[in-house]
């Protein structure tokens, strides 16, 4: 099966996973996706940033009825889904959380991954960006 | 400032909330004009300046074909949240700079059933965003007040206290569309939409029109026994650092909402505290925003919603009656008209004459607040 990721712009790698954002060269923002102005100074250019793929889930909830569209469903329907937020040290970043909800905690370390976002009209399986538990973090 | 610069509240009319498939937004909004006029004892004719505001229910000008074409001019308004807000400082500065004496402010919508949906195009976002699930209000509401009740050591069940009592006010709201009032039991056991947010702690996309009528000084006292004076109206877009719905990432904190800022000019420009204020109008798309924004607002301090709630301070005997009306989670949500309710509700109280229940002693300082996307705010400050 192929696979391909829901918006290359977002990522610096796939395997393993790496988001890229922007950072400030004059005040150090960091944004992400990435964008060409600072969204705080009107001085810097910025300039493409991978994200650190670890950090401490910083708020959470959950998905639970079927968005409209834009929204598209994974191949084999909606299924209710967690999302948060993740502070990454440098930036918080809102992403889907691949954490059973027995987990979900404020604090929990969490790493990048992917999950199924939908497939495309020819079988392609689409997808997006995610945090899972870090077992090897917290320690 | 002499009473002559002054902008008053003469009139106001508000169309029922909730679900009438018989009428269009259009239809309520020529209604609550009417009411409004009527209630002024004024004529369309003798309106000087008019703005109006709907976000999906059609060209508010568009209403001078119904009410008489008079050549007035008439700003449209589109606005989000802060659509009402918009409409009244666009009315009032036009009374200000001297283009008219009088002038009418109106806001109506009629919402599809459901969330709302957003298209990420029109937020400056990629499609991923939505296509991925991420772009739904519901979820941001939800997200911040997760991380509040966190921070601030606050428990769910206040949560289901500033909706039980938003239900138990809009019970006795003849204008309210959720007239049934629920017990926290019921509210915290109803389905979870996303939590710590369940289904009746989210008010509903809704449908309603409301229109003030606004004189300048003199005149105001000449139409009208007891004109609501605008003490102050506060508008506010976010400034870096802000956690705003639609955000795919923040910075780190502290996150500032550009509630704090309108709230803090609007107190400024009246020249009262909030410690003044004995009624109050607190965007409640949610329970856990009531509760968040009473604080940002500086109603109270963070983390004291809980005893605030608990001890009864926000009901209308209390301390510092909060949405008298049932707010947004009673009244849904059509937002053109959401903000106008947030006036309505007050102007009646400072009156002595409530739709529903009356706050008691003759309040003198009223206040209202909305916050909406993309990070937006207004506040504002209406006195006896």
């Amino acid at each position: 099966m192929t696979t391909r990721l829901i918006d290359e712009t977002l990522f610096d790698s796939a395997d393993p996973p790496r988001l890229v954002g922007a950072r400030c060269t004059a005040c150090g923002t960091v944004v992400f996706p990435r964008q060409d102005s600072c969204p705080r100074c009107s001085d810097g250019t910025m300039s493409a940033h991978a994200l650190p793929s670890s950090g401490r889930l910083w708020s959470w909830t959950l998905q639970a009825f079927p968005p409209k569209p834009p929204y598209r469903p994974p191949a084999g329907g909606f299924e209710p889904y967690h999302l948060g937020y993740v502070d990454l040290g440098e930036v918080l970043v809102e992403a889907r959380l691949a954490i059973p909800r027995a987990e979900i905690r404020i604090g929990l370390p969490v790493r990048l991954t992917t999950v199924e976002a939908y497939h495309d009209e020819d079988g392609t399986e689409v997808l997006t960006f995610a945090f899972g538990p870090d077992r090897e973090g917290g320690r | 400032m002499s009473r002559t610069a002054e902008v008053y509240v003469v009139g106001c009319g508000m169309h029922p909330f909730g679900r009438d498939e018989s009428v269009t937004g259009m239809d309520m909004a020529e209604r609550a004009v009417r009411e409004a006029l009527a209630d002024a004892g004024v004529a369309w004719e003798d309106v000087g300046y008019a703005a109006g505001g709907s976000d999906v229910s059609g060209k508010p000008d568009t209403l001078v074909g119904r009410l008489g074409l008079t050549g007035v001019p008439f700003v449209n308004v589109q606005n989000g949240c802060a659509t009402g807000a918009s409409t009244v400082l666009a009315v009032a500065n036009a009374l200000r700079a001297g283009e008219a004496a009088l002038g009418l402010a109106v806001g109506f919508d009629k919402h599809a059933r459901g969330a709302f949906n957003a298209s990420p195009a029109r937020y400056g976002l990629g499609d991923w965003y939505a296509e991925s699930g991420l772009m739904l209000t519901t979820q941001f509401f939800a997200l911040k007040t997760r991380r509040y009740l966190h921070e601030h050591g606050i428990s769910e069940r206040a949560l289901a206290r500033v909706a039980e009592r938003a239900f138990r006010n809009g019970a006795q709201h003849p204008l309210a569309w959720r007239r049934k009032p629920l017990t926290e039991r019921e509210i915290l056991d109803s389905a979870e939409v996303s939590p710590p947010l369940t289904q009746y702690m989210f008010c509903s996309p809704g449908q309603g029109a409301v229109a003030l009528v606004l004189a300048l000084g003199d005149r105001a006292f000449d139409l009208c026994e007891r004109p609501v004076r605008l003490a102050s109206l506060a508008f506010r877009t976010r400034r870096f650092g802000s956690f705003e719905v639609f955000s795919p990432w923040l910075p780190p904190g502290p996150h500032r909402s550009p509630s704090v800022d309108a709230a803090e000019a609007a107190f400024r420009g009246a020249g009262v505290r909030p410690a003044d204020v004995r009624v109050a109008q607190v965007q409640d798309t949610d329970s856990g925003s009531e509760l968040i924004h009473l604080a940002e607002t500086g109603l109270c301090a963070h983390g004291e919603q809980e005893r605030l709630l608990a001890a009864g301070d926000t009901d209308p005997t209390g301390r510092i009656p909060v949405n008298t009306d049932g707010g947004c989670l009673a009244g849904g949500e059509p937002v053109g008209a959401s903000g106008l309710r947030q006036f309505h509700e007050v102007v009646r109280q400072l009156q002595g004459r409530a739709p529903g229940i009356q706050v008691p002693g003759d309040p003198r300082v009223g206040f209202t607040h909305v916050y909406g996307a993309p990070g937006i705010s207004a506040c504002a400050v209406l006195t006896v």
